[in-house]
Formats: structure tokens, sequence, C-alpha cells
């Protein structure tokens, strides 16, 4: 399997967990992975993005048009992101918004959600699901992060077995938080296996 | 975080075989605890940083010596020492780190070394958080000592044992140059056995003099270029140069480092079987194996980052021996000067010459603008009070045209919107000196901003001199406690309770004191009216004046918080909020947004420093506690 796989998002939204979940479980299924993460300037509040790159590579750097699937925790960052994804490719995105401070202090608001999905859907395969309501759901916000990587899962478009992935969050989480993230899993998981249904019929 | 620090255990608790997913900066600190390396010395500097905080957490129980520098010099210096005492040191860097110490490395390349030594530099193509992208490589030819390239993060921990003993060879200090890439890359590496490091130093008088009197020096410039030559003729077993591919194949590549990977990464993309020499050690070049090469292909292409270095010794090796074979590379234009090796460039770059075809799929070309997300300062961050309140100082008196001159931390940030307090940032430490410029040649206000690490670092040197000339000057020192911006590094002025394994704490208001400052006052930054009357003040006097705005870095007081198991957030009341949007315009917190025509605070986001509560934020009250959430 040769998979580029763009994660974006804000600083302090769990990017880089997100991505090291993500190799650590393509590792335990035995595939070769390079993961690459670049702390910019800000400790948090910046745009984020984590390459992961599963297969034969040796650059950290997918090529601008080689990124396979794009995992947005937000957005107007998914949006950015997906400068870099050819056309017709595969996105999942969190729908939870978080306003760039450049919009407030020119009293602007959030461009329209509706709006945003929309000419993303128009080029890309677009699963959206928020979350950060998820998450919150099966314990704390802050198990974002994990309430997408289900979804990723259930949706067939991130092909990591189930098992090596909870078992990755078993490492990197513990008591309380690691409750909270593996109801999170399952509950993105079931999400992603119904909006993968709705694909199936919207095509059929 | 627990994620970060059950890898730190593995580093130290790992097996040899053992494999393990690890940043490449992880993968250095396993290998300088494989390495058996008695003191390590450091000041924090990203793409650098992760090694530290490693060594820091885990090095005594490797057996190590670990020090958080003041500065790179005296980091360098401190590694040299150990040396001297016959012990394995190690000391890394940023790339502008190795500018401070060069003073250093300059002269202890003709003195020699004792004990192994290996100097870390963390380069930083593309500029992700530095303010050049100078190559360090350089310094390895302009103090002739030896240069190592790894190229991911197996090669990083192995090379870097390789390096002690290419540096116990001919008692050298070896350069060992990473870039962001590799410092900051994921990969699979195997474990080796780890070295118990020896411990029980001595300098031993008599023998080799370390005095650099110039009748010494003299005689050693002739001994390094011997060392350097001999190191040149070795071949090192193949460890850490090798060629791949068609030996037949009309071109040849030569690269290194992180350019090596993007162009593995294209060659096997469009299949070119073309030979490449892949060299892990690039000063001094090793010629043999770089003529061997030049002999068998008619056009050698040099790949690497970021300068043309490589190039421009394989362009003086063909210039004698072999003026058939065509160079290209940077000199000519083959490959771009500026920033690191892109896929894309690259790959479009050969096509022409190996004559392949990109058949890719093009990216989405965006066709709306969207708004821009820069970095900025945390929720909670008491810079962000700061910048408020001095702005609002300058407002209130008046001044027309301050001169903002700004330093190297989180709070370079204020150089964004709405700020902009900005004009002038070069290196650790300038924002006094370049200040202190200003008043001799402008009657403009100058503020300096600096924050208490880049102010022991290099800042006081630097105040030493304003105050010694009587420059009219406010210097803002914003003291968070920490090396914030590097993951949160203790400093001489972190205090001892959150730290293990010191006794003391510096206090900069002592120091600043000391130097005889015209007027000088500390403050709480969350305590805005406190805050801007010591600036107003500040900026009334005629001399040096200092305001040191103190207050813990929010991401600590967030951590602390949430430990002791109370989290704040607050809240907007809309029937209170009269949309004057005050808050988001000019104190700009992220927590704040404005939805529906009133301001909302993120509860996720928020940090509960309330600060936006106070009336010079929000005169109309309206911006209140809230019930903890989860």
């Amino acid at each position: 399997m040769k998979t580029n796989i763009l994660l974006a998002g804000v600083g302090g939204q769990g990017v880089l967990t997100l991505g090291l979940i993500i190799s650590r479980a393509a590792l335990e299924q035995g595939e070769n992975v390079i993961m690459s993460e670049i702390h910019g300037l800000a400790q948090r509040g910046g745009s984020v993005t984590v390459e992961v790159r599963i297969g034969n590579f040796r650059a950290p750097i997918i090529p601008d048009g080689d990124v396979d699937l794009t995992i947005g925790m937000e957005p107007l960052e998914t949006m950015r992101s997906l400068s870099r994804a050819p056309t017709g490719s595969r996105v999942i995105m969190s729908t939870e918004k978080l306003a760039p401070v450049s919009l407030s202090i020119r009293h602007e608001e959030y461009p329209d959600l509706r709006v945003l999905t929309e000419s993303i859907s128009d080029n890309f395969h677009l699963g959206t699901i928020d979350a950060v309501s998820v998450a919150r759901k099966s314990g704390s916000f802050r198990a974002a992060n994990i309430a997408i990587l289900g979804f990723a899962i259930g949706t067939g478009w991130l092909n990591l077995s189930l098992e090596c992935t909870r078992n990755q969050i078993r490492t990197i989480f513990s008591k309380k938080s690691l409750e909270i993230n593996l109801k999170a899993l399952e509950a993105g998981l079931e999400m992603g296996k119904s909006a993968q249904q709705e694909f199936v019929e919207r095509l059929a | 975080m627990r994620l970060f620090m059950s890898a730190y255990e593995t580093l130290l608790s790992g097996k040899p075989g053992d494999k393990l997913f690890l940043l490449g900066n992880e993968a250095i600190a396993r290998g300088a605890i494989e390495a058996g390396v008695a003191v390590a010395t450091t000041y924090p500097g990203t793409p650098s940083s992760e090694v530290g905080d490693i060594l820091y957490e885990i090095g005594a129980e490797a057996g190590m010596k670990f020090e958080f520098s003041v500065n790179e010099k005296v980091a360098m210096e401190s590694a040299f020492a150990a040396s001297l005492a016959g012990l394995k040191s190690f000391v890394f860097m940023k790339h502008v780190g190795l500018n401070v110490a060069s003073d250093v490395l300059m002269s202890i390349s003709y003195t020699g070394i004792r004990g192994p030594m290996v100097i870390m530099s963390a380069d930083d193509p593309s500029m992700f958080s530095s303010q050049n992208e100078q190559d360090n490589r350089y310094y390895a030819h302009f103090a002739h000592v030896p240069l190592i390239e790894p190229s991911n993060p197996q090669e990083a921990k192995d090379f870097l044992k390789v390096a002690f003993e290419i540096s116990k060879m001919e008692s050298l200090p070896v350069i060992f140059r990473t870039t962001t890439r590799i410092s900051h890359m994921r990969g699979t590496v195997t474990l080796s056995p780890v070295s118990a490091p020896n411990l029980k130093g001595r300098f031993a008088k008599g023998g080799r003099s370390f005095v650099s009197l110039p009748s010494n020096s003299y005689d050693y410039k002739d001994e390094l270029i011997d060392k350097m030559r001999r190191i040149g003729t070795h071949d090192f077993q193949g460890i850490l140069n090798r060629s791949e591919g068609d030996r037949e194949s009309r071109i040849g590549f030569i690269s290194s480092g992180e350019a090596y990977n993007v162009l593995r990464d294209v060659l096997d993309k469009h299949q070119v079987n073309a030979e490449v020499l892949k060299l892990g050690i690039t000063n001094p070049m090793p010629e043999n194996i770089a003529r061997e090469f030049l002999s068998r292909h008619g056009t050698i292409i040099v790949v690497e980052e970021v300068d043309p270095i490589i190039e421009s010794d394989i362009r003086a090796i063909a210039d004698v021996g072999f003026p058939e074979v065509t160079v290209l590379g940077k000199m000519d234009g083959t490959v771009p000067m500026s920033h690191e090796t892109s896929p894309n460039t690259l790959e479009e770059a050969l096509a022409g010459i190996l004559d392949f075809n990109i058949t890719d799929r093009k990216p989405y070309k965006q066709e709306q603008e969207l708004p821009p997300r820069p970095p900025v300062l945390c929720a909670g961050c008491p810079h962000r009070a700061t910048y408020f309140a001095v702005k609002r100082a300058v407002k209130m008196l008046k001044l027309d045209d301050p001169v903002y001159s700004t330093d190297i931390g989180c709070y370079s940030l204020g150089n964004y919107e709405p700020f902009s307090e900005a004009d002038i940032m070069l290196e650790m430490g300038s924002s006094i000196g370049v200040g202190s410029g200003f008043t001799r040649a402008t009657d403009q206000r100058v503020i300096s901003f600096i924050g208490d690490s880049t102010f022991f670092h290099a800042g006081i040197p630097a105040l030493v001199n304003a105050v010694n000339n009587n420059s009219r000057m406010l210097v803002v020192i914003m003291d968070n406690d920490v090396t914030a911006m590097t993951g949160r590094q203790p400093n001489p002025g972190t205090p001892v309770s959150q730290t293990a394994g010191r006794q003391k704490s510096q206090s900069i208001e002592n120091i600043v004191r000391s130097l005889g400052v015209d007027s000088l006052k500390t403050v709480d930054p969350y305590d805005l009216k406190e805050t801007l009357g010591a600036i107003m003040e500040g900026l009334k006097n005629e001399g040096v004046s200092v305001v040191i705005a103190k207050r813990e870095c929010a991401i600590l007081r967030d951590n602390r918080m949430r430990k002791e198991g109370h989290e704040v957030k607050y809240h907007v009341v809309p029937e209170s909020c009269s949309s004057c949007f005050n808050c988001v315009e000019n104190f700009a917190c992220p927590a704040l947004s404005i939805s529906n025509g009133k301001v909302t605070i993120d509860p996720v986001l928020c940090d509960g420093c309330g600060v936006c509560s106070q009336p010079y934020v929000c005169p109309f009250k309206a911006i209140e506690v809230s019930n903890v959430e989860n």
C-alpha cells in the first residue's frame, strides 16, 4: 500500500497525536511509515499540518498533487490544505469552526460553512463529521481527533486495522482519558460506517 | 503530555534490536545514550530542542550530565571543558546558535580536544522557525573540522556514533548537521546497545597546551590541515558513504541529507536507475570516492540542502582531473539556490534532463481567498496583555512614531496585527543593542521587547551598554519563567520549584537593578492598570527605563490548573455586549470571535486568564466567569 495522508488543523487540536496513532497503527500492520511534523512559531493556535506517508518513501514531504487522503480537524484549515491535494481525492473534515484572529480584528465573521462545504464537495469526495460534539458526548471535547480517526476508518477511506488502532490508543492514553478516547473512536466509527452506506447508495 | 513522556522512557529502556518509531531528534538522543556521552550541553532552539528536552528528562538516568546552558557559546565551552577532562561530550543547537558559539569553534579546531566531542547544528532550510536559512556546513569548512550529514532518524542515531569515532581518531570536534526535515521526521529506528558513560574526568596537565596564544596556534594550523587530510583518505568502511543504482548510467547523482531523500523519491517514482553517490561525510570531501564516481559518468548532478557546498568541491575535482565531465547543480541554476529541496521543483528540474513526463494529478486550485491563520500568542498569554498595555500607553502619551525593537521568542508574534509592535528583529539580544543604537540616531522614543531567556542569553551586555551610554529607551522584559517558544525549557530565572536538581534561581530584577538603570518596575501583566501605569512612567523617563512584566507562561499555568483540577473559563453575556468590538480588534485573543454580530468566547480555547474582562478591554462588563466545563 502506498498512501499519502495529509492532516490539517489548528495547534492544540491534537493533530500531531492523530498522526502518531495513524502511523503507529500502520506500522503495527507491517507497513513502512514516515511522518513529518513541523513545529512553527506558535505554541497554539496556528495552522498545523502533519504528513503521514505509508509505503516505500524516503522524504517526509508529500509532493503537491500526490495527497490521497486529507483529514481536516477544522473547515478553514481543511480548505487551505486542499491546495496540495488533487481534485477528486478523498477528504474527511470536522465541521466545528475555529475563527482565526485575522477575521475578528476586521470585525468579519467566519465564511459560510455551507458554502465552504459545497465548494469542497464539488471538487472532492467529502465526508464530514462534527468531531468535537461527538467527542464531547464521549466525555471530552479533547477526544475530537480520535472521533475523526474512527470516522475515517468507518468510511473505509483510511485503511487501518481497528485492532491496531485500538492498541495504539491504549499505548498513548491511560485511565479515564483512555475510556473517553475509545468511546470517541467507536462513536466516530459508527458514523463513518453510515456515511459510507450513504456514499454507496448515492453512487447506486 | 504523557504521550511524549512515554516515548522518552522507551528511549532509555529500549533493548538492542527493538524497533521504535522515532523523531529524528529522539533518535539523536538515543544515539547519544548508545555512544555513552558523559556530558551534554545545549541552548534550546527549533529544530534541535527535543534533544535537550529528552536528555533533560532521562539523561541523568542514563548516567549522563546534562546542562541547559545560558547560551550556545557557554554550552560549547562547557562541552569543550568536559572533553579536555577526557570525557565524551555532545553540544547541540539550532543553526543560528552556532553563530553565537562560533568564537569557540574557530579556536578549538586549532587546540584540538581530548575526549571525543560532537557539535550538532540543526539547520532550518525554508525557515520554518528561523530568521535565515544559513547553511552551517560552511562552518565545518571555515573551522577545518569534519562534517557528518544523516538522512533519516536511523542514520541520525548511527552516524552520531560514527561522528564520535572520527572525533576520537584525530582529536578534533566533529560537526553533525541535521535539517528541520531530519530532526522533525519520524521513522523506524532499530536500537543498538547502550554504553555506560565514563564520568571520571580529570584534566591532565602537561603535554599539549590548550592556550591559544599565537605561538601555539601557528603550529596547530599545520597540524589541523594534516589531520583533515588524513580523514579525507579514510573510507569509513562504507558506513557513511555509499553508491547505489546503475554504474553505467550516463548521469550520476551526488547527494546528502534530506536532499537525498527527495532525489531518491523522484528517481524511484520515474523508475530512473541512475547511479547515486550518497555522502554521509562531506567535509573533508572523500576525494578518492568522488574521483572514482566522476570517472564513470559524463554528467554529474549535485542535489543538496541549501548552498552549493558539495557542488563546489565536485566542480573543483572535475576542473582538475575530469574536464570532460559536466557538473550541474545550484551554481548553473539546474536546482534552485533558495529553500529546501521540493519534490515538485526537483521533479520538474530533472524531467527535461532525464527525459520523463510528469503525468501527475494536479493539485486543486483554490478559487476563493481564505482568511489567513498566522501564528498567534496563545489564549491567556501574558505577552498579549503587555502588548495591549504598551500600545495603549503610546496612544495615551500621544507618542509620535515610537520605534519597536523586538527579539527572539514567542513575543516576536507581537509583530502581527493588531499589535504591530515590531519594527526590527534580528537575533538573540538584538532588541536592546539595536534599540540603544537608535537613540544615537533619532529622537524617536525607543521601546525594546525581550524575553527572560533571551535577556540571560545575550541581553545583559546590551543593557550594560545602554546604561553606560545613557540611552533614552524603555526596555520591557517579558518574563514568563521559561524559554517558552522552544517548548518551555528552564532558564536561569525559572523558579527552583519548577525544575529538578537546581538550587538557585536568578532574579532578573536584581540583575537589572545592579546595572544602575534609571527606573525599574516589576508588574503583573494580567493587571492591566498596573502595567499601563508602569509603562507610561517608563516612557516619560529620560534614561534607561526597565519594566519587567512577570507572569508564568499560559501553557504552564494551564497545565498546573488542570492538574489542580480547576479550569476557569469566561463567557460573553450577550445582553451586555454592545458590539463595540474593542476586545476582538485590540486584544485579539484567539478565543474571541464574532458570531451573529456579537462577540463569543470559545470555551475550548479560553484559558481563563480573565484579562479580557477588565474595563480596558471590555468597558461594558460583558465578560464574566463561567462554570467549569469538561
